[in-house]
């Protein structure tokens, strides 16, 4: 993308930015304060365009399972609020997701997402096998939306720590959201979740530099100025489009 | 849809969104925010402004894109011809009483019945009554309606889209809406 020469163009294409932990929260900070969007807004849109890349990378005809069936993990904090607006836009692309949530979040927002979801018949597991085969056999991908910067990759606790193990074991293919769950926002993983898409949202974290898999951007609402600011240097979209592929 | 960008013939794709005071004029403000993302060129007139504060804030995340707001719409109706290549009308919508309305929306209806560019009315075209075609009201070329379309609008006979794919399968039932299959991941549809 902007990495390859342009010699056509007089002018030099930056090179697009890779955040740190700490940007990325600032431009979230600046986005709700100075820009005076919604927590809520923000996360359906992020949803949205998650949605849309799962239906990128793996479209309903190219599934190999009976069913359209997806496993959709989320965990308490945003990253999960972005996880179920994105089982309930894949529900209605036609795609048959299964959520588990194992911690809900006390938040008001939080739980408006999941009554959301239960409203649309979205299944709620009460706990995720430890049998990995069942796991494998039961569905088509599995999204993690467990945890994002907030986390602490260090100390991660029950139940992430258990599903992290499991799902470094699962044969069908992981899709993060924004940072896999396990990895340390800044530093690519060694031993970590080995997803083969990555949607990262707004723009990509410096964990993401070498990532080998399908690599989405969401995120094409934010304001100029802050892409200005902090000298993003996104890449077009095309047409109506809401996310890109990297 | 209805307008691409290479479909404009004026030299910039400029836009003049006309925002009500209530949830269609908020509606308004979003869709003028990701026209310019879209690289179109909204201006905005947005005559009385909410003081709800959701409101407010789609006001500035307008601002904050540099979104031009007009201080006052021109009556001479050539300037607005000349200025824009079309209106979206987002001023009345089903909360309004089309049998009473009231500066400085009237004076508003009055200029766009005089237009020659197209207008795009979000829900009801403002002035309708939600239930009765028009008869002597604005005629948008365009309208888009918002979950399901409205009785005013069983005869239109301009562009129709229907906006609103999300509705849950559970509140299609119970109102018999008979909504018409969206395509692929689209999130309207024209009727």
């Amino acid at each position: 993308m902007n990495h390859s020469s342009a010699e056509a163009e007089p002018e030099t294409i930056e090179p697009l930015r890779y955040l740190s932990k700490g940007d990325a929260a600032a431009i979230e900070t600046e986005l709700l304060r100075d820009y005076k969007f919604g927590q809520q807004q923000l996360i359906e849109l992020w949803g949205q365009a998650c949605a849309l890349a799962i239906t990128k990378a793996y479209p309903l005809s190219a599934l190999s399972k009976k069913q359209p069936t997806v496993l959709v993990i989320c965990g308490p904090d945003q990253n999960g609020s972005i996880g179920l607006v994105c089982a309930r836009h894949l529900r209605i692309f036609d795609y048959e997701p299964t959520v588990y949530h194992p911690k809900r979040s006390s938040h008001s927002l939080h739980q408006d997402f999941t009554i959301q979801c239960e409203k649309m018949d979205i299944p709620f597991l009460s706990y995720l096998p430890t049998e990995v085969q069942l796991i494998n056999d039961a569905y088509n991908l599995v999204i993690d939306a467990m945890l994002g910067l907030e986390a602490d990759s260090s100390n991660i606790k029950e139940p992430y720590s258990g599903i992290l193990v499991t799902l470094k074991q699962i044969k069908i293919p992981i899709v993060s959201v924004d940072v896999p769950s396990g990895w340390d926002a800044e530093e690519p993983s060694q031993d970590g979740i080995n997803p083969e898409v990555l949607i990262s949202l707004m723009a990509p974290k410096k964990c993401a530099l070498n990532f080998s898999g399908k690599h989405f951007l969401a995120g094409r609402f934010l304001p100029y100025d802050i892409q200005k600011k902090y000298e993003l240097n996104l890449p077009d979209y095309a047409g109506t489009d809401c996310l890109l592929e990297l | 849809q209805a307008y691409p960008l290479s479909a404009l013939s004026k030299k910039q794709p400029t836009v003049l969104v006309i925002c009500g005071p209530d949830q269609n004029g908020s509606i308004g403000l979003v869709c003028a925010r990701h026209l310019r993302i879209f690289d179109y060129e909204p201006t905005v007139y947005h005559p009385k402004r909410s003081s709800h504060s959701l409101h407010q804030d789609f006001t500035i995340q307008c601002e904050k894109m540099d979104i031009p707001f007009l201080s006052y719409l021109p009556t001479e109706v050539q300037l607005i011809n000349d200025a824009y290549n079309l209106v979206i009308d987002a001023m009345l919508g089903l909360e309004a009483d089309s049998s009473n309305i009231k500066e400085p929306y009237s004076g508003i209806l009055v200029t766009l019945k005089q237009i020659k560019i197209p207008i795009v009315s979000v829900d009801v075209p403002s002035g309708w009554d939600a239930e009765e075609p028009s008869q002597d009201g604005i005629n948008p070329e365009v309208l888009i309606s918002l979950i399901a379309p409205k009785k005013c609008a069983l005869n239109f006979s301009g562009k129709h889209f229907l906006a609103g794919r999300f509705l849950p399968y559970d509140i299609q039932k119970k109102y018999e809406l008979n909504l018409p299959d969206y395509a692929g991941t689209d999130c309207l549809l024209e009727l």
